[in-house]
């Protein structure tokens, strides 16, 4: 499969629909592969749509489970993600200097810190998430990046990570 | 039933009470009253605003009441300092992130939350806000939407959702960013919203309200130019009365007649007269649908919400739909045309005022086809009108606007005679009164094509099968030796079901009433709020109240619509009918 940040083709709702159709939690299951399939990561206004045409469920309430878990993006998400957890634990060990340090490598001028918020670098090359705890608190401070979580994070570290990534390596 | 009731204690009383109802209507019963905001009997129950926190004993934590069931030999406390205590901290942390612009606020007198506070005296904000909200949505021609003043109770979501099988709006967002919206967080007006204000009736706050256009209609009456004609629906009678202090189901119509005059309205007249002409428009189309094989069954287009609904959720069986415009829109365009000659008034200077139970009647209002009107005179006499068309009605008010207008004027409505709605457009029967309770447009309708086609005098008017608020409700009347079958629904859940037949091929009907609100118009989304079931079936005796005591209870006896017949129309379903009095339907996409 490739993945090009150019290739916006949307994925196919349909037959990811109807391999969840008729089981429990259908709707949370057809989002998810929803999402891991959109060559952005999100889900697209006609994504949402699509799926509730063929789930059967209301715009109202597909957007209300969309938008209840932080694991969904309503915004296209860049080609790596970045997902810094700002909880108390973090915070005290120093997640804001790695906040910082990836916003300042990526480019991203602007970013509110609010208890969750997201941001895409302008090339769409990665998008930064923050986190309220990701419950790995004596690990902390704890980054995941690109599904996977990495504990006892150091800007020194951070750095390295995000130019191997530049360079192609960190896939 | 006095064997399935329990024996339980509140507050060191002995009582017995019934074990399927929650420990709320438990209470109700011996007389104590428990505070609720997001639970609403037959609406809502989430457990989510905890005021209703009652002690059980031997229950670790306080209880909800409102989720709770009674069990043989409870013992309640309805009012220890640890239930005030937990009351009082909801509450306090409600009203953090609360506006306190209560003096201003439009539900000032009416705030379930306002009460609720007082009850608790609760004297000071104790915790700081913090939340940020967008401005109000005003993109709907009915309802606003104000999310600063919304504490999440969850009423709004559950009668969309349930009562109404909407679904425009539901929860989203999580934690602190949990609010109420539409898909994406659109405006009212872009969402699957019907208009129906249902939300409105059961929001306990300011959060969701009526679009409020009084101000407008005080500065055309104010306009010595204007002729300022208004019309009100029948269920404004039965409700007006309620909303000005006096007990549900009383009964002002000659007194809100007479108050409305005392506001400047320069004409009074009652949308109960083309109630009547929609009957004789509508069961001229239904027999002419059964007589020459058009689509069945037809269904009734009194109820804009329902309209709004069909068009969005069931737009392939537009063609069910009676092809006659409501009696508010009739009502305007025999205004602005008949009566405009009649009485010698230039259209372009006459206003029409509508007073409606409905929010959805603001929208009817502006649809673009509604400027009937305008048409007609563009072809009699080009001159008398502008170039640019104006609509039929240009202000649907709610009985709980007029109510504000009659408050504001100072207007004493139980000290004020009765006086008469104005000639020709003011004369109705019962059959347009009945219209303001589900299934009065059936018994109306049944009455005058029973007649139409028997050409003799039905025995007994009063077909109360189809009265009643059960869900649906259905009976068969022999008309010319055939029967034909009807249905009723209220409140659009219950309209989906019969929708869902008909879609299926397998709806036995001939005709069906469709009412967007629960118990019809006496119910609707304009209403005075704070109504329970009961205060709904006393708006409604009190219609078959008026029906019964008018001399003329059938539409086509109104000796003013048979003159609008003779002097304008010619016979229903004429060529100048479909042209004022009928209109179109198009599929609606959100």
């Amino acid at each position: 499969m490739t993945k090009t940040a150019s290739n916006t083709k949307m994925p196919d709702i349909d037959s990811i629909v109807d391999s969840c159709k008729e089981k429990p939690g259908s709707l949370l299951s057809a989002l998810e592969q929803a999402q891991q399939n959109d060559p952005r990561k999100y889900l697209s206004e006609a994504t949402l749509r699509r799926i509730s045409a063929k789930l059967g469920v209301p715009l109202s309430k597909v957007y209300s489970v969309a938008t209840f878990y932080s694991f969904f993006s309503l915004k296209p998400q860049g080609e790596h993600v970045i997902v810094v957890c700002r909880g108390t634990a973090c915070h005290t060990r120093g997640s804001l200097a790695l906040l910082n340090e990836s916003l300042s490598r990526l480019g991203i001028k602007e970013f509110k810190e609010e208890e969750e918020n997201s941001a895409t670098s302008s090339d769409s090359f990665a998008t930064i998430r923050t986190v309220a705890c990701f419950g790995q608190c004596a690990l902390a401070p704890v980054i995941m990046v690109d599904g996977k979580v990495l504990s006892r994070m150091t800007v020194g570290k951070l750095v390295s990570l995000i130019e191997k990534m530049k360079k192609g390596g960190e896939k | 039933m006095e064997e399935q009731l329990i024996e339980i204690t509140i507050d060191g009383q002995n009582v017995r009470v019934d074990p399927s109802a929650n420990i709320v209507e438990a209470c109700a019963h011996a007389g104590v009253k428990i505070p609720t905001l997001c639970y609403l009997k037959g609406i809502s129950q989430n457990a989510s605003c905890g005021v209703c926190v009652v002690e059980v004993e031997g229950a670790k934590s306080l209880v909800r009441s409102c989720v709770q069931k009674p069990v043989p030999g409870m013992k309640i406390r309805t009012s220890s300092p640890r239930v005030i205590r937990a009351r009082k901290t909801a509450v306090e942390l409600l009203l953090a992130n609360h506006p306190d612009d209560c003096l201003s606020c439009i539900r000032s007198d009416t705030c379930e939350l306002h009460t609720i506070a007082n009850i608790l005296e609760v004297r000071a904000d104790r915790f700081p806000g913090y939340k940020k909200y967008p401005m109000p949505d005003t993109t709907s021609e009915g309802i606003v939407r104000d999310d600063s003043k919304c504490i999440l109770c969850g009423r709004c979501v559950a009668v969309c959702e349930e009562t109404q099988g909407v679904h425009a709006i539901a929860f989203s967002g999580r934690g602190a960013r949990t609010r109420v919206s539409t898909f994406l967080d659109r405006g009212l007006a872009q969402s699957a919203c019907v208009q129906c204000g249902q939300c409105s009736v059961v929001c306990p706050t300011g959060a969701i309200t009526e679009k409020d256009e009084s101000r407008e209609v005080f500065s055309a009456i104010e306009d010595p130019r204007l002729t300022v004609v208004v019309q009100t629906a029948p269920a404004i009678r039965a409700s007006l009365g309620e909303a000005l202090g006096l007990p549900a189901g009383s009964l002002v119509t000659g007194q809100m007649v007479a108050a409305l005059r005392r506001l400047g309205f320069n004409r009074v007249f009652d949308t109960q007269f083309t109630a009547d002409l929609t009957i004789m428009e509508e069961g001229s189309e239904l027999l002419e649908r059964l007589s020459k094989g058009g689509t069945l069954p037809m269904i009734t287009s009194c109820s804009p919400g329902w309209i709004n609904f069909i068009e969005g959720f069931y737009p392939d069986l537009l063609s069910h739909l009676s092809t006659c415009k409501s009696p508010q829109q009739m009502f305007g365009s025999v205004a602005k045309t008949y009566y405009a000659k009649k009485a010698g008034l230039t259209p372009d200077h006459m206003r029409v005022v509508s007073i409606m139970p409905c929010t959805a009647k603001k929208y009817e209002a502006r649809r673009k086809e509604m400027d009937g009107a305008w048409g007609w005179w563009k072809e009699q006499d080009p001159g008398k009108v502008p170039a640019r068309p104006f609509f039929d009605v240009d202000w649907a008010l709610t009985t709980r606007e007029l109510a504000r207008m009659i408050k504001l004027a100072g207007i004493d409505i139980s000290r004020l005679p009765e006086e008469e709605f104005d000639d020709p457009l003011g004369q109705s029967t019962g059959a347009g009164t009945i219209f303001g309770t589900t299934g009065g447009v059936m018994e109306a309708a049944l009455r005058t094509v029973y007649e139409l086609v028997e050409k003799k005098p039905l025995e007994n008017i009063e077909f109360t099968k189809v009265r009643g608020f059960e869900a649906i409700k259905t009976a068969e009347v022999v008309v010319g030796g055939s029967p034909v079958r009807v249905a009723v629904a209220h409140g659009l859940a219950n309209a989906r079901v019969l929708l869902d037949e008909i879609r299926a091929g397998k709806s036995p009907y001939h005709f069906i009433e469709i009412m967007s609100c629960p118990g019809g118009c006496v119910g609707g989304g304009g209403q005075p709020v704070l109504a329970d079931l009961e205060k709904k079936l006393a708006r409604s005796q009190a219609l078959y109240e008026e029906d019964r005591k008018l001399a003329i209870r059938k539409s086509h006896e109104n000796p003013a619509v048979r003159a609008l017949y003779q002097e304008f129309l010619g016979k229903p379903l004429g060529h100048l009918s479909h042209e004022l009095l009928h209109t179109s339907y198009k599929a609606r996409v959100f």
